[in-house]
């Protein structure tokens, strides 16, 4: 077996006295898309935080099969592992081109690399280029996960993590996002992508963890689960 | 009967202080917004500004501009060691913001104590950029010193825009203090950035201490007034943009200069309070923070 993009094993978290994340392992192949699903406060964003050392704690972290659990965020980053947090974390007061510009820190201060970059983006989602002085905060919710989705992606990530991506959107819009996902993991990107809603995740991914609780309950096929009947099977552990 | 020239006259200066704290006022604004902590300890960077640039021009014989050169990096070191020795560990500790701001202060009282010890208490001053002046316009008198508080103060405001808009590290400054978690995840050394500010903060505040001393005197423990006004003008601006600090001190300055040309040097610090509670019961948000919500609301 090849060496997994991302392998953790045994990885918990907690808040104060809360163990929010029970000892949990899981592994992302090279150029998979994997989808973690999970009701409300099972503990989702708590793992992509500990995996992301925002929330530290104990455990395995192996990106390329090299143990990364000592790193700071800002190291992770740099090694490729990009996180797309729920709620977008966009830098507000700030244009457009800043937060990609931003997103491209690892580039350092190559302008042609950041302009590449930045190309790649438009042809992702070609609506942020005619946006590209608007301030971040006065744009819609669809063009705001569109930026954090292509800051993410000035990165350079070698693995891209996404929480609840499509929360807060209109179905056609969130279907247009997460298309897009599926083009870049078709192009050869890890992902692994959080949700609480399932037909359209599941429609992406081979694999599917289902987390309740703070802990992994099952991890199956994508096409086991057929309809949201099916999961509630799991999250009433 | 006022004196027009007398006031002139006071205006005048008020224009200079009031740039003064707005640069000091900026020192607060960029520690604030990286970290959340209001540093106390602001005005003892225009202390050692001013003490250290007057014993190296004193004592080593330099020229005042390779002086000043020297004493900026010099102060910029002391404010990074008070965010090594000092609030990283009291951070990495889990201390509140409010400790944490305490222990700034603190840190102001020990840092005079040690000035206190080594320069003596005598207050010193040293001669205007250049020599010469003042010019005189219609009756009132603008020393040379003068042109310098506001050119230099010109250029670090604009230099300051530059840096926060231009450069890699500016544009993360900002970042780490619009969502330092959003900025971490993009490689941004958030804890680095961190030093920076303090760095930043205490150089700006080096700055204003050298500017002033010519036209004022310096002393071990000049740094509490000096503190208070920039704290002041930060508050009276927003504390957010460097162009907020600077009006807030500008006005801060010229009202402090009216209140002793009408009411007498006592009623200076009547005047800043003053000047603050209006401002502040007017302009919850501080006056720039308004200016610009009621021209978006007027789109
Ligand atoms: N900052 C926090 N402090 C304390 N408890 C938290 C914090 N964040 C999350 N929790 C708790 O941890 C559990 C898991 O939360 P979370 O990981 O956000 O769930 P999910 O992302 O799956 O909705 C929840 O019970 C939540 O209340
Ligand atoms: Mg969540």
């Amino acid at each position: 077996m090849t060496t997994p993009l991302l392998e953790i094993r045994d990885l918990s978290a907690r808040y104060g006295h809360v163990e929010a994340l029970k000892p949990t392992s899981l592994t992302v192949a090279e150029g998979e898309l994997v989808t973690i699903l999970g009701p409300n406060g099972a503990g989702k964003s708590t793992l992509l935080r500990a995996v992301t050392r925002l929330t530290p704690g104990p455990g395995a972290i192996l990106f390329k099969g090299r143990d990364v659990s000592a790193l700071p965020t800002h190291k992770l980053s740099e090694l490729g592992i990009i996180l797309v947090q729920e709620g977008r974390g966009l830098f507000g007061d700030m244009s457009v081109r800043e937060n990609l510009v931003l997103g491209a820190y690892n580039a350092g201060g190559d302008t042609a690399e950041i302009a590449a970059r930045m190309e790649k983006v438009f042809s992702l989602f070609p609506r942020l280029k005619e946006r590209l002085d608007q301030k971040a905060a006065l744009m819609s919710g669809g063009e705001q996960q569109m930026l954090a989705i292509g800051r993410a992606m000035m990165a350079g990530p070698k693995l891209l993590m996404l929480d609840e991506p499509s929360l807060g959107l209109a179905p056609r819009v969130a279907g247009e996002i997460l298309e897009t996902l599926g083009e870049l993991n078709r192009q050869g990107l890890g992902i692994l992508l959080v949700e609480q809603k399932a037909p359209l995740a599941l429609r992406l991914a081979r694999r599917v963890y289902v987390l309740s609780l703070g802990r992994i309950v099952a991890e199956l096929p994508s096409h086991e689960i057929k309809s949201h009947h099916d999961l509630a099977r799991y999250y009433l552990h | 009967m006022i004196d027009v020239v007398q006031l002139a006259q006071n205006l005048i200066n008020g224009v200079g202080l009031g740039l003064i704290y707005g640069l000091i006022g900026i020192g607060f604004c960029v520690i604030y917004n990286a970290s959340g902590i209001v540093n106390f300890g602001q005005g003892v960077f225009v202390m050692l500004g001013g003490m250290i640039c007057a014993t190296f021009l004193a004592h080593a014989g330099l020229p005042i501009w390779l002086a000043a050169l020297v004493t900026v990096p010099v102060v910029a070191l002391i404010g990074v060691a008070m965010e090594v020795a000092i609030v990283r560990p009291m951070w990495k500790r889990g201390a509140s913001i409010f400790a944490i701001i305490l222990a700034t202060l603190a840190c102001q009282m020990l840092i005079e104590q040690v000035t206190l010890l080594g320069l003596g208490d005598q207050p010193r001053t040293f001669d205007s950029f250049t020599p010469g002046g003042p010019l005189m316009v219609g009756g009132v008198a603008l020393p040379y010193q003068f042109f310098w508080v506001l050119g230099c103060g010109a250029l670090m405001v604009a230099g300051l825009w530059a840096f926060f808009t231009r450069t890699r590290s500016g544009r993360a400054l900002r970042a780490c203090s619009q969502n330092a978690e959003a900025a971490a995840l993009l490689g941004v050394p958030v804890r680095r950035m961190m030093m920076l500010s303090f760095a930043l903060s205490a150089g700006l505040g080096a700055v204003a201490g050298i500017l002033i001393t010519p036209s004022q005197i310096t002393a071990y423990n000049i740094g509490t007034p000096f503190g208070v006004n920039g704290f002041i003008a930060a508050i009276i601006g927003g504390f957010g943009s460097a162009a907020g600090a600077v009006t807030g001190g500008i006005l801060l300055g010229v009202f402090q200069a009216l209140a002793i040309a009408l009411l007498g040097a006592s009623f200076k610090n009547v005047a800043a309070l003053s000047v603050l509670l209006v401002v502040l019961l007017v302009f919850p948000q501080g006056i720039l923070a308004q200016i610009k919500t009621l021209r978006s609301s007027r789109r």
